[in-house]
């Protein structure tokens, strides 16, 4: 009862110095508006990132020929030649956890034509499986078959963006591309996928039956990598290390010796893409907070100041009854209601800089709860802090003293 | 006769930084009985606000005792003196001492928030309407006379029904009229049975009081009865009169 005709009335007296109330407030809003837009810009940042992330997969694995490397790219001299097709036939048939393999082959740059018109591509070789263990299927026409496999097939699959390049908006199924000196009949269109993990447009790719790939593109007997899609995720470091001893037998690799290929997991994709992420917002909540304390400083002068000039007023309510914690939590309450309040606002401001920043800039801005509840968190907390001691010199005038002036 | 406040052997000492002491009261010893209407006169720095503050529990003295309603208040922490200050103690002030851009009713609240009791609905109308001002609920301190605020100020002495009003030189600031129309409601309040204690240094204005105490240099003068206690309501009556003629 008490504390709330104490509440009632640190807001009425804030309503009655309204030029004091709004500079105190102007700081946290810019500081909350900074601290809001950081927040959106951050997440949407990450949410972009993990987003490539599930893209790839999180209960997939990706082997690559090549030991040690990045990404398998070959160190020195020819390439890794070890990795085999049977490889990715062994482990599916070998390992419980395995629900498929998708062998692959491809070429980083390749020429595709049609008729006048060519597009730098990469081109892939790729089984049937490619589609379920990708979850990537085609969205029109049909993906490579188990048929079109079996008799190296000359024909292909083409993502999105090599259709606009080559076709524009017309129905390219049916249409013959040459890739090199080989021409290919188009059976379908990809599923748009969009950028990938590494920045890549998915979209720009070409897929041709692996065993075609094999002789009639790279004219190899080796393949590039394996995809291997699990059936329990949780399993993956156990599967890792089956793996790693199945292909090291196959290999004949004798102990001491190193990989000749490269096994890489969700795990380090995704802690590659948060540590990015992190360090990049640690930044910009730094700078935030640098905006907030300011605010908190201009707060706690403001309240300074005002509890020197209402001495008065402090003396006369002590003189009527106000002990000196009601003084010190009216003063409190002063600065947090203009805090939260200022919190509020800049939140409301920060969502439309947010949504304004997004659309000018192209970046991507997630607005969330997460977002509002730091905002107002750190609002009180400013207020708390700035206020108290304020409040605290308030409380601890005396009524004789304060009435003097 | 009861004694609502209680002075015994109270002295004030200021120490100052040249090391001599000063002494705002010496020795003390004075009861405020229930339904006095008691003025305390004396000249400027004898030592009367100090006296007033010391009985209201305003002010600590540096020696002596202070009770109030016969409980010992020389022992009360700040938070209990609070309390007493709300619950027996009103104040009134020559400045008047109200929240400016604050209605008159919201003014009168004041005491009242910091009361421990739950219903408080009406108090402070029927304490406006007591000093002729129910009409002027919600004008703000602005928008009235002085002798309008000080009776804004006595409401909110009141409306907590206090035991003893203390007023420190309450027509300091007013014009002749309005501190008549300021005695004429001392008096009303003192016959309706309030206790009421006066600071002024205008032997005029100590004449509408019951009882006359003086003190010169911290320390009681005189203390004694007003065998001739005038009425503030036949001054306002000759001073309407004189209006009338002049018109
Ligand atoms: N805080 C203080 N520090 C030092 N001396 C003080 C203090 N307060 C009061 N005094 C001194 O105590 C004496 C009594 O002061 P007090 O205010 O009680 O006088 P007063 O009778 O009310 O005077 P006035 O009629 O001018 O209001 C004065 O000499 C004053 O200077
Ligand atoms: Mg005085």
């Amino acid at each position: 009862m008490k504390t709330g005709r104490i509440l009632k009335s640190a807001f009425k007296g804030l309503g009655k110095n309204k030029l004091r109330t709004f500079f105190m407030m102007i700081g946290i809003v810019i500081g909350i508006t900074a601290v809001t837009i950081v927040i959106s810009a951050g997440l949407g940042a990450q949410n972009k990132i993990m987003e490539r992330v599930k893209k790839f997969g999180l209960e997939s694995l990706m082997i690559f020929a090549g030991g040690g490397r990045e990404m398998g790219q070959p160190t020195s001299g020819g390439p890794i030649t070890t990795l085999k097709i049977e490889d990715a036939e062994a482990l599916k048939r070998e390992i419980g956890n395995i629900a498929g393999v998708a062998p692959f082959n491809r070429k980083g740059d390749g020429v595709v034509k049609h008729q006048e018109k060519s597009i730098t591509t990469r081109i892939f070789g790729v089984t049937p499986a490619w589609a379920p263990v990708w979850d990537w299927y085609a969205a029109q026409g049909e993906f490579i078959t188990d048929e079109d496999e079996a008799r190296m097939a000359r024909v292909c699959v083409i993502g999105p963006t090599v259709q606009q390049e080559l076709f524009g908006g017309a129905n390219p199924i049916g249409e013959q591309i040459r890739i090199g000196n080989v021409i290919f009949e188009i059976k379908g269109i990809m599923q748009p996928r969009g950028i990938s993990p590494g920045g890549g447009d998915m979209d720009n790719r070409v897929y041709t039956p692996l065993s075609t790939f094999m002789r009639r593109v790279a004219n190899v007997d080796y393949i590039f990598g394996i995809k291997v899609l699990l059936k329990d995720a949780r399993k993956i470091d156990e599967t890792v290390v089956t793996i790693k001893s199945i292909l090291r037998e196959r290999h004949k690799l004798a102990a001491g010796e190193p990989d000749d290929f490269r096994i890489t997991t969700p795990t380090e994709v995704t802690q590659f893409a948060e540590k990015v992420v992190g360090t990049f917002n640690i930044f910009l909540v730094l700078v935030a907070g640098i905006s907030l304390i300011a605010g908190g400083f201009v707060i706690a002068n403001i309240m300074l100041i005002s509890v020197s000039e209402r001495r008065g007023e402090i003396g006369l309510r002590k003189a009527l009854g106000a002990r000196n914690r009601d003084i010190r939590f009216q003063f409190l309450l002063e600065t947090l209601v203009v805090t939260i309040t200022g919190g509020i606002i800049g939140i409301l401001l920060g969502f439309i800089g947010s949504t304004i920043l997004g659309a000018v800039t192209q970046l991507p801005v997630s607005i969330s709860w997460e977002g509002v509840m730091l905002g107002i968190l750190f609002s009180s907390l400013v207020g708390f802090i700035a206020g108290l001691q304020p409040a605290k010199r308030a409380a601890a005038l005396q009524p004789i003293e304060a009435l003097r002036s | 006769m009861r004694a609502i406040v209680k002075v015994k052997d109270v002295s004030k000492v200021y120490k100052k930084d040249s090391g001599v002491p000063i002494y705002a009261l010496r020795n003390v010893s004075v009861a405020i009985g229930d339904g006095e209407f008691v003025a305390i006169m004396g000249p400027s720095g004898s030592g009367k606000s100090t006296l007033m503050n010391v009985l209201g529990c305003l002010d600590r003295p540096s020696e002596g005792e202070v009770l109030i309603d016969g409980q010992k208040v020389n022992l009360l922490d700040d938070e209990a003196l609070a309390r007493v200050r709300n619950q027996k103690i009103g104040f009134v002030f020559q400045s008047f001492n109200l929240l400016p851009r604050t209605s008159a009713i919201e003014n009168v609240e004041l005491p009242l928030i910091y009361s421990e009791r739950d219903k408080i609905s009406g108090l402070a109308k029927a304490a406006l309407e007591n000093v002729g001002l129910g009409d002027r609920l919600n004008h703000q301190p602005g928008e009235l006379s002085g002798g309008q605020q000080q009776r804004v100020a006595i409401a909110r002495a009141l409306v907590n029904d206090p035991e003893i009003i203390l007023a420190d030189e309450p027509t300091g600031n007013l014009d002749s009229r309005a501190s008549y129309e300021i005695l004429a409601l001392f008096q009303q309040l003192n016959r309706q049975g309030r206790t009421v204690v006066i600071v002024t240094h205008e032997p005029d204005i100590a004449e509408y009081a019951t009882r006359i105490i003086k003190i010169a240099d911290g320390a009681i003068e005189s203390d004694a009865a007003n065998l001739n206690v005038r009425r503030a309501e036949d001054v306002l009556k000759k001073i309407a009169n004189t209006v009338e003629v002049k018109s």
